[in-house]
């Protein structure tokens, strides 16, 4: 699903497994991520950003929501920027989570995987990485301002970071 | 289309019968464990959209309690018992016999008390389901977590999540003396699993 909001008040919209969330300043959007990705894309001049929350790192041909894998979400979120006549050159990107949360055992520890197919799929759209919380093995709170494109992450029983 | 979901409806009724059942051992088992005071009922098997799965349990964006436990090998899943600080706390210092803990680190001894209710919790369920689908199933030792409720679940989905966009979720409620507890425990089973079980429940049928 993709949720295209462009409002103009400060409510954090909330943007779940698999979501692509468009907005204009002052929007924000937040998310919660373990082994997931929070991919934030912004354009500074005209304040317009797309947060992505991606779940796996390949599609590999399967169907579904654009926003759960890596390699076909970045090329949705150009697609929405093209959409709302926001030029895709000069964007910046910030992303923040692929844990492993289970440590070394459990199921699909695919936190490192994610991290490396977003930033493929980034190089594939010339467009490079700002700034980025990843790895580890605890969950991230993030919010995005389309503001300014900062990401705050926050991480159970260490410091507030922002990106 | 309909036909699908009406399979899906059947399949979903087969699960529930399947997992009261296996929530009765489960609740006996508690009980013991906790000399009588805690009992667990099976509140939900159903099918969500992955992308409101936090919301649709409950866990929001809060730090919680966490003991999981995952299921090794091809028939895989993970068991995930929530509690927010003060019913964590409160369960292990009845466990233990002891006052509410207001130390802000969790002693060894309490993080111990909550393992092995996850544990004890956990291998009732694994039981149940391996005498059904009479095979062996391959429990981890539970892991004390402490991190945002809806981080520990999507990693709990992410073998669902490969093949569909919504997820398989069995929910389990706690209660004590009668009332219900605001704890969760939440079963994800990975998609061989689910087979797995949809074809022994097609046997018995």
């Amino acid at each position: 699903m993709i949720t295209a909001t462009t409002g103009t008040t400060t409510q954090e919209a909330l943007v779940g497994m698999g979501q692509i969330v468009a907005g204009k300043a002052p929007q924000q959007m937040r998310a919660i991520v373990g082994s997931c990705i929070a991919l934030g894309l912004h354009h500074p001049r005209l304040k317009f950003g797309v947060l992505a929350h991606i779940v796996l790192p390949d599609s590999a041909g399967r169907g579904g929501s654009p926003g759960k894998f890596a390699d076909t979400a970045v090329p949705q979120m150009l697609e929405i920027f093209k959409q709302s006549g926001v030029p895709t050159e000069n964007l910046t990107a910030k992303l923040a989570g692929g844990a492993n949360m289970f440590g070394s055992s459990g199921p699909m520890q695919i936190g490192d995987q994610n991290v490396e197919a977003v930033a493929l799929a980034l190089r594939r759209a010339g467009i490079r990485i700002a700034a980025q919380d990843v790895g580890g093995n605890h969950g991230r709170r993030i919010s995005f301002s389309c503001e300014d494109g900062t990401m705050i992450v926050e991480s159970a029983g260490q410091p507030t970071r922002t990106l | 289309m309909i036909e699908h979901q009406s399979e899906t409806a059947t399949s979903l009724v087969g699960l529930k019968e399947l997992f009261t059942s296996a929530t009765h051992d489960a609740s006996a088992a508690m009980c013991r464990w906790t000399n009588g005071i805690i009992t667990v009922t099976l509140d939900e098997v159903r099918q969500v959209p992955l992308e409101t799965v936090s919301e649709a349990v409950g866990v929001g964006d809060a730090l919680l309690t966490m003991v999981v436990m995952t299921l090794q090998g091809e028939l895989g899943g993970a068991l995930v018992v929530m509690f927010d600080e003060a019913n964590g706390r409160q369960l292990a210092a009845s466990l233990l016999g002891q006052e509410v803990n207001a130390e802000a680190e969790w002693s060894e001894l309490e993080k111990s008390a909550l393992m092995e209710t996850g544990n004890i919790l956990g291998c009732a369920y694994i039981n149940a389901l391996t005498r059904l689908i009479d095979r062996d199933l391959y429990p981890s030792a539970p892991h004390f977590i402490q991190d945002f409720g809806a981080s520990v679940l999507q990693q709990a989905l992410m073998t669902q999540a490969v093949l569909s966009d919504n997820v398989l979720l069995c929910e389990i409620a706690f209660h004590r003396q009668g009332g219900r507890l605001d704890w969760r425990v939440v079963f994800v089973p990975n998609p061989a699993l689910q087979t797995a079980l949809a074809m022994a429940l097609h046997a018995l049928a």
